[in-house]
């Protein structure tokens, strides 16, 4: 979940409950004191009858004060206690039922007891309630609004730094120099972010140079040492009376040397394609350049014997011609060494891929490991990276390379 | 002259270099080498890029800015293409990279001076076999032979190091490249092998070619 949505969300729970609970406490508030006045008002009614009676020893006569209704009853109660209750006011000139509130008390007129009941409408205050509940309402409306705007707008400007910050790490390439720019300076936490994650990076280019550096020397210390055992050799077969023994360990360590050469060349390939180092690119018919692979490699498809099916359509791609190379050169030559004698070779080739299918052992190979660096079949003499580069520059070009066994053909297919 | 700071390597291409009748000088720094370029004249310079007090390119610079008519031929560790590239654009007529076989360096020369002074006529010529570099056409005797592109590649190889032993995996390598996986190929070597040496008998060439216990090959220099 975003940022953004997460914090809105919260808000948002938070707000709507915080102005919910302020309603309910505004509410009785208000009522309360709507209440209290309607009382107060009410008592004050009271006193001017006691007032009239004390002065005129009558009851005044039954007519509606102001807006309010009074009424006497006369009653043989000694005593009654005054309370105020919610009534219904009943309006006479406009004919209908209104909330009111009403007070009821005992009045001694000479020797008689009145129960004298005072109701007023209690409209207008309701009036006012309802006027405040809806102002209530719509600032909770408006404020809840203003709140979901402000995030949306003002919020998301303050979080693009961050996401274009983001931007920059997911475009990360280690090979490249340019640095993290922050483009708004004003939140303090997102400029130092930006410094962190600048300083780090820097960091990391230096100690991959240190790296690229020292693998770089390292090929060309190795290979020297490897020219001078090779140049020894060659030197050393020149004296024609050795011991045919002799010739056989020197035949040996010819061999020996040329497998360190490869991997240490294929080694060198593999991390400068894992680091984006190779730019190369032009455009390559993969057509014509299986066509020239498959004669490349005619002399050994002829000593074993294999039958080649090729089933060629034109397709064109944008790639570096050295490594489509190597890449058809090992898919090839794995195909052709680990075929049987007088076996089947099958190449398709159409728009969308690129299937390698041969004949071979009877079993099928780990799927997993496969194309897992140094890991090869018992008999084969390979150095155990061809397949990990194939699948690295397929890697790097974003095909798919698979690989399945099925009726009794080993089969690499490179889905474009 | 070779210009190489290892001295095992310099000493060995100055052996099998000078073993042919060649004269060879060798350096091992930039310093030096620039001393003699000052003084002498060569017909081919077997450059090192990474010398100790600096980088070969350097002499490449200096051949050019004094228009000098050496060849050159790097030799360098570094396989990458853009070195390449500076290398050849500098001026250097080959690129060889660590390890090499010297068989395979001095077909390089070879083929490096061939092209410097032959150009004239474009003729090989060796005892009774001449060979027209541009028609890629071989003749005995007067007597024209018609060889596989393999086996043609491979008599001006043998030439080059004529009186070497060759090892197999020298061939193999000259042959068929880099790109490949050896061990298949030393039976095609047998095939061209006896093929060309066939070749030449047919057309009452001598005997040239021999066996060396399994190991190489060797092309006779008389």
């Amino acid at each position: 979940m975003k940022l953004a949505v997460l914090y809105n969300r919260t808000n948002l729970v938070i707000t709507v409950t915080l102005l919910i609970i302020a309603a309910v406490i505004y509410f009785f508030a208000i009522n309360y004191i709507a209440r209290t006045q309607l009382d107060n008002d009410l008592s004050e009614e009271v006193a001017e009858v006691v007032d009239y009676v004390s002065t005129y020893h009558k009851l005044p006569k039954q007519v509606d004060f102001d807006e309010d209704q009074t009424v006497f009853i006369k009653t043989n109660q000694k005593s009654i206690s005054p309370r105020f209750f919610d009534t219904t006011y009943v309006n006479a000139k406009e004919k209908e039922d209104e909330p009111g509130r009403a007070v009821e008390t005992l009045i001694r007129v000479n020797d008689d007891y009145y129960k004298v009941i005072i109701t007023v409408s209690r409209e207008s205050t309701e009036y006012l309630l309802q006027f405040i509940g809806i102002i209530t309402l719509g600032l909770m409306i408006g404020l809840l609004l203003t709140q979901f705007l402000a995030n949306r707008y003002f919020l998301n400007g303050l979080w693009k730094p961050f996401y274009g910050l983001l931007h920059q790490i997911k475009g990360f390439n280690i090979s490249e120099a340019d640095s993290f720019k922050i483009t708004n300076k004003r939140v303090d936490e997102f400029t130092d972010l930006g410094a962190a994650v600048d300083n780090m990076s820097a960091r990391v280019r230096t100690d991959y140079q240190h790296l690229k550096n020292l693998t770089d020397n390292a090929s060309h210390e190795m290979l020297t040492p490897l020219a001078v055992i090779t140049s020894k050799l060659d030197t050393l077969i020149q004296h024609e009376q050795l011991p045919s023994e002799i010739y056989e360990q020197i035949e040996d360590i010819y061999a020996a040397t040329r497998k360190l050469s490869r991997l240490n060349q294929t080694l060198l390939l593999l991390t400068k394609i894992e680091n984006n180092l190779i730019v190369d690119h032009e455009s390559i018919n993969l057509k014509t350049l299986l066509g020239q692979k498959i004669k490349q490699f005619h002399e050994l498809i002829l000593a074993k014997q294999i039958a080649v099916f090729e089933l060629l359509d034109s397709k064109e791609i944008v790639a570096s011609k050295y490594l489509m190379d190597i890449l058809l050169n090992n898919l090839i030559s794995n195909a052709i060494w680990h075929n049987n004698d007088h076996g089947k070779l099958a190449i398709t080739l159409d728009s969308e891929k690129m299937v390698f299918q041969n004949t071979g052992i009877p079993t099928e190979l780990n799927q997993e490991t496969v194309f897992e660096r140094f890991k090869k079949g018992s008999k084969s003499e390979g150095t155990g990276l061809g397949l990990a580069l194939v699948e690295n520059i397929c890697k790097f070009y974003g095909w798919k390379i698979s690989y399945e066994y099925k009726d009794e053909l080993h089969s690499f297919m490179i889905v474009f | 002259m070779i210009i190489e700071d290892e001295r095992g390597l310099r000493e060995n291409i100055t052996t099998y270099f000078t073993g042919d009748g060649n004269i060879c000088e060798s350096c091992n720094t930039l310093q030096s080498a620039m001393d003699k370029l000052v003084m002498y004249e060569y017909d081919c310079i077997l450059l090192d890029i990474g010398l100790q007090d600096g980088e070969g390119f350097a002499i490449l610079d200096y051949l050019k800015s004094k228009k000098k008519s050496e060849s050159v031929i790097i030799i360098s560790a570094r396989n990458s293409l853009d070195d390449r590239i500076k290398g050849l654009d500098l001026g250097a007529d080959d690129y060889i990279t660590k390890p090499f076989h010297l068989a395979e360096l001095k077909a390089r020369v070879m083929a490096v001076l061939r092209r410097k002074m032959g150009s004239s006529n474009g003729m090989l010529t060796f005892n009774e076999i001449s060979i027209d570099l541009q028609g890629r056409a071989v003749t005995v005797n007067d007597q024209h032979i018609i060889l596989t592109r393999k086996e043609y590649e491979m008599l001006l190889y043998f030439i080059a190091n004529k009186g070497k032993v060759i090892s197999k995996t020298a061939l193999a390598e000259h042959l068929w490249g880099d790109e490949m996986d050896m061990h298949n190929h030393f039976d095609f070597i047998y095939t061209h092998i006896k093929n060309l040496r066939r070749k030449l008998l047919d057309a009452n060439g001598r005997d040239y070619l021999t066996s060396i216990y399994g190991i190489g090959y060797k092309f006779k220099a008389e």
